[in-house]
């Protein structure tokens, strides 16, 4: 769970340029904080299904908040496992 | 004996005695019938009328997330004779001020997180949660108050951007809503088979096609989870599986759908009826929708909230990537007219301003006879009797085959996934913001989004601004990007120098 936070993080700070911000944090609402814009959301679910090979599906999206490196991580975690 | 339609709400009265329990609405949670649909918003109507002042003078603002809920509150207002005016459940607290201000609205329907935070705000009026105001069903005063209602009377105001930084709201009345749904119902195959997905939010009016197609025809709506439309690939796979025959969307769907190859990766023998609205059509993602799906129905439809839609052009031919799409000819009872500046009418090819004659969708805007004396006039063509005309600012132009061309605007206002928005208010309110010494805002229309430009001498992160902007504008006009700097480039003439901005951030960069 934790290396994958970690990856997911890396990615997104890297991304989206956020730097070392002091507000960015893994329980941060990725897009109601600005840190990504909404065409970020793709790139972020391309990014984990691509480096994990597993499939996020609609079904996903729309039952599991999926806004935080936490709650991505998640969802990540119960498809590998 | 036949139902006398005065009021948008019988198209409801007429489902709910001919579909009965077919479903009607269907969300995340929960799906109603044409029948519960009616018994809930009798309810909700019963409790409206026996706490506040009712009928077309009175309206009331529908505060709730996209839902079934919302479609239960919209019908309930209808029974009572007032308007409904809906608002984005995300609504910045200065515009839900300006808004309940300017409508004095008998009450507003929210939940119980809205009312929370309704509560915070100066809005001098009845805050009630839906749930709360459904008891029993007081038939006797619902029929009464059905009655009293006279389809010239409003059925529902919807609120776009003012150039004064004034939200103008447009009034729609029955009549209109009830014309709207009939012309759906004899231009498209549609009927109670279909799966409608909704797009747009409600207080967003090309909502209304999918509302009152379903009560109109039996068609099912199924209200798509807001999320699902930032990832093209997930909105069709769910599409796909949930067997949506009939979709209308904003351009920015359909080009995100084109441009991502989401419609490569499913299958959808079921989508018949291709509608969009709101913003140009570009031919080149157009052309990729119709490869995959060559067998569809595709309709380019165009209208003002003022008006809703009152042209349409159905794709029977070839374009290129690079053509212009029609925007078509007038609906059934509707009348089109191209004025030039000096208000005659335009010939073939001559551009001209839109303007638009029709029996009875709008009512011009709540509470605002000055703006609306601007721009809904009498026809100048016609000098034999009353007869308004809206002026659209659209520029247009008729082709040779009778079709109207879209060319553009009069004015600075642009249109951002449907959304029409002055660049002047964006500037106003983020002048207000702490920090900024001035503010500019630029479209970039290669990238379909607002850049702002901040002149400020602080160290605040760009985001921040964008953050702020939330408590000012509504979420459509919060831009993209923010980019700030100690000091705008400026022009001989001393003004913000706009196209060096455009030329250093907006295209060099792409």
């Amino acid at each position: 769970m934790e290396d994958i936070k970690n990856t997911l993080r890396a990615f997104i700070i890297d991304k989206f340029e956020i730097g070392d911000d002091p507000d960015f944090a893994d329980d941060v609402h990725l897009f109601n904080e600005g840190f990504v814009d909404s065409f970020g959301a793709v790139e972020i679910i391309h990014f984990v299904e691509e480096h994990y090979g597993i499939k996020i599906t609609q079904r996903d999206i729309t039952l599991y908040p999926m806004n935080t490196v936490d709650e991505i991580s998640e969802v990540v975690y119960e498809k590998i496992s | 004996m036949d139902l006398f339609m005065n009021s948008a709400v019988c198209l409801l009265e007429r489902a709910a005695e001919k579909f009965c329990n077919k479903t009607a609405f269907e969300d995340m949670d929960s799906k109603l019938s044409f029948t519960e649909l009616r018994a809930r918003s009798r309810a909700l109507a019963s409790g409206i009328l026996s706490r506040v002042k009712t009928g077309r003078e009175y309206p009331i603002i529908i505060h709730l997330p996209k839902s079934v809920d919302s479609i239960v509150a919209f019908m309930g207002v209808l029974y009572t004779g007032s308007p409904y005016a809906p608002v984005e459940y995300t609504i910045a607290p200065v515009r839900m001020e300006t808004i309940t201000a300017n409508l004095k609205p008998s009450m507003i329907i929210t939940d119980a997180e809205g009312k929370e935070s309704l509560s915070k705000l100066a809005l001098d009026t009845e805050i009630a949660v839906l749930e709360e105001l459904t008891g029993g069903s007081d038939d006797a005063a619902v029929n009464d108050a059905l009655y009293k209602v006279c389809d010239l009377d409003g059925a529902y105001i919807m609120h776009t951007s003012g150039s004064t930084g004034v939200p103008k709201g447009v009034t729609i009345s029955n009549r209109g809503v009830i014309d709207y749904a009939s012309w759906i119902k004899a231009a498209f195959d549609i009927n109670e088979n279909d799966i409608i997905g909704l797009n747009s939010p409600f207080h967003f009016d090309n909502s209304i096609f999918d509302v009152y197609t379903t009560l109109y025809t039996g068609a099912k709506t199924l209200i798509i989870p807001e999320k699902l439309f930032m990832y093209p690939d997930k909105l069709m796979e769910y599409v796909a599986e949930k067997e949506v025959s009939v979709i209308f969307w904003v351009p920015t769907v359909m080009i995100s759908v084109a441009n991502s190859g989401a419609l490569d990766a499913v299958e959808l023998p079921k989508l018949k009826n291709i509608l969009f609205a709101g913003e140009v059509m570009p031919c080149k993602q157009l052309n990729i929708w119709r490869k995959k799906l060559p067998d569809s129905a595709y309709t380019n439809l165009y209208g003002p909230t003022e008006t809703n839609v009152c042209t349409y052009y159905k794709v029977d031919r070839e374009f290129s990537d690079s053509d212009s799409l029609p925007i078509g000819k007038a609906c059934e009872n509707m009348r089109v007219l191209i004025l030039n500046e000096d208000n005659k009418r335009c010939g073939i090819g001559e551009p001209g301003e839109l303007c638009i004659s029709t029996s009875g969708r709008s009512l011009e805007y709540w509470n605002a006879p000055d703006i609306s004396s601007r721009v809904f006039v009498q026809n100048p063509l016609n000098t034999k009797y009353h007869d308004k005309i809206y002026r659209t600012g659209d520029l247009v132009y008729e082709a040779e085959d009778g079709n109207i061309m879209f060319m553009g605007r009069r004015d600075n206002q642009i249109k951002l996934r449907g959304n029409r928005i002055e660049l002047g208010d964006l500037e106003n309110a983020a002048a207000q913001l702490d920090g900024v010494l001035s503010a500019c805002a630029l479209f970039d229309k290669v990238r379909q989004e607002i850049v702002l430009f901040v002149e400020t001498d602080k160290e605040i992160a760009p985001r921040k601004y964008r953050m702020s902007l939330w408590d000012f504008v509504p979420g459509y006009m919060v831009p993209a990007r923010v980019v700030t700097m100690a000091k705008f480039p400026h022009t001989a003439s001393g003004k913000i120098d706009r196209v060096g901005l455009r030329k250093a951030y907006i295209e060099g960069d792409s």
